[in-house]
């Protein structure tokens, strides 16, 4: 070896050679491995594993989870190509209107969303209805493996803004656990399937402090509105699974997850046509009032369609 | 590239993830022989971080950063494989000369020999900046991102792995007569 060599070169040169190709017996082993274990509900992010939700009804195969923009947002109308004019927000009426069949995801994740109408719901269940919300301030995101979107900066896994749909096939419920630090043991035998058992049973719930639940009026349909904390002392590890859970499904599987201490959720439960739809608003206590304003008003703009 | 197998297979998708896997295995067994200097070291680190990958996915909240979420995985795969079987203070073998780029002329046998050398003297942490930044030519911020440290700390690391290497070569320079005396 010379002197008048680039060492640099020496070692790049050096770090070029070598294997290259997995051995197909790797592979094998990782797929026989995975499929026999179950992903984790994104841990060291939210806990909120959507999938459940929907393997929980039986209905995972065809629910591809997709926010998506209607209109021109970001792929053109149906009949139109890029640059066309947006196509103006779902009628607040609950017709039946048919969600444009733009089935595409956002093209990132984290994604700037546009403003205007978006399909942040599409339904697995032909009998529970897909939601839409109007958009009107931008920074928000879309969080594709939760189905939900963001804004802010998340502090410690709590989002300083986030929104949550879903919708349950009318006779479905939830079951809302007495305590939901202890929200295992204890489960109830029967599950909540309306608005008002859903806001009393949430109400009742031991550790709580629950607001006073307000009548409310969505696409049409009525509802209720409650605010619920998670007590600043909350001590998650001593909780059921290490988990804060409101409520589960049938199998006693969470179907939501708080992330921590002093967290803010505001649930709105809608009757539409006899399917509940759940619209959850998470935030923290440092979350400026007009961004809860801006998350509120955006949930309040939801318009409802059965796929 | 790969963000819709990724997203499919944040959704429970065990086919799409097979086929996101086969898409940058190769990619991850070559840092990981790199950094470890061990085949079967390396190729147990990628199986482990593949895995780990699955078991995690749904924490990856942007899908287009997958490769240096994975990257970061497989690191902490070669630090623990590099903890649990120090085998290569033991002899271990030489790994073959196969690479995409194929072998260097640029290299003699000798530099490669002291390169191993000195390659192997380095902490594994060393010899992942080194890779990173030399390897595949990222930039330090993005080294610092794969090895999940400060920039400060990979700089520093960059420079005293390079700066024994550096010395390795140069000592072997001053006792090594240059190819054309060694022909004579």
């Amino acid at each position: 070896m010379t002197t008048s060599r680039d060492p640099d070169h020496l070692i790049r040169a050096f770090l070029a050679e070598g294997d290259e190709t997995l051995q197909d017996q790797v592979y094998d082993a990782v797929r026989a491995h995975i499929e026999d274990t179950p992903q984790r509900a994104g841990s060291g992010a939210w806990r909120m594993p959507i999938m459940n939700r929907i393997v929980g009804f039986g209905l995972a195969a065809a629910a591809v989870v997709a926010a998506v923009v209607i209109g021109v947002q970001l792929l053109g109308s149906p009949g139109g190509g890029l640059g066309a004019e947006p196509t103006p927000v779902a009628t607040p009426e609950p017709t039946p209107t048919p969600v444009p069949s733009l089935a595409e995801p956002t093209s990132s994740a984290d994604a700037l969303l546009p403003e205007g109408p978006l399909l942040i719901w599409d339904s697995p269940a032909e009998d529970a209805p897909s939601i839409t919300m109007t958009i009107s301030a931008p920074g928000w995101i879309h969080l594709p493996q939760f189905s939900a979107i963001e804004k802010g900066e998340e502090v410690d896994n709590m989002p300083e803004a986030a929104v949550l749909p879903g919708s349950l096939p009318p006779g479905s419920g939830f079951y809302v656990s007495g305590d939901p630090c202890q929200w295992a043991s204890t489960k109830p035998e029967a599950p909540a399937t309306t608005v008002e058992e859903m806001v009393a049973a949430l109400a009742a719930q031991a550790s709580r402090d629950a607001s006073e639940p307000v009548d409310v009026t969505m696409g049409g349909y009525a509802g209720k509105m409650i605010t619920l904390h998670v007590p600043d002392d909350a001590d998650f590890a001593a909780c059921d699974g290490g988990e804060f859970v409101s409520y589960t499904d049938e199998d006693g599987e969470p179907w939501n997850w708080h992330q921590g201490p002093g967290q803010i959720d505001d649930f709105w439960f809608v009757d539409v046509e006899g399917s509940i739809v759940e619209i959850r608003a998470m935030y923290r206590p440092d979350t400026p009032a007009e961004l809860v304003d801006e998350m509120r008003a955006l949930i309040e703009s939801s318009a409802f369609d059965f796929p | 590239m790969h963000e819709e197998l990724v997203r499919q297979a944040q959704r429970g998708d065990a086919e799409a993830f097979d086929s996101l896997a086969r898409t940058v295995g190769d990619r991850c067994l070559a840092i990981a022989v790199r950094i470890l200097r061990d085949l079967d070291l390396a190729e147990d680190a990628v199986q482990a971080s593949l895995i780990t990958a699955w078991t995690e996915l749904r924490a990856l909240r942007d899908p287009s950063r997958f490769e240096p979420w994975l990257h970061r995985i497989l690191t902490r795969a070669c630090f623990a494989e590099a903890r649990r079987r120090k085998r290569w203070y033991e002899g271990p073998r030489i790994l073959p000369v196969a690479g995409a780029y194929g072998p260097d002329d640029y290299l003699t046998v000798d530099d490669r020999d002291l390169l191993e050398r000195a390659f192997r003297r380095l902490t594994v942490q060393q010899r992942a900046v080194l890779v990173y930044h030399h390897y595949l030519g990222l930039s330090i911020a993005q080294v610092a991102e794969r090895i999940d440290i400060p920039v400060g700390t990979a700089k520093s690391r960059l420079h005293h792995a390079s700066r024994a290497l550096r010395a390795s070569i140069e000592a072997d320079a001053r006792t090594t007569p240059p190819p054309q005396e060694r022909m004579a």
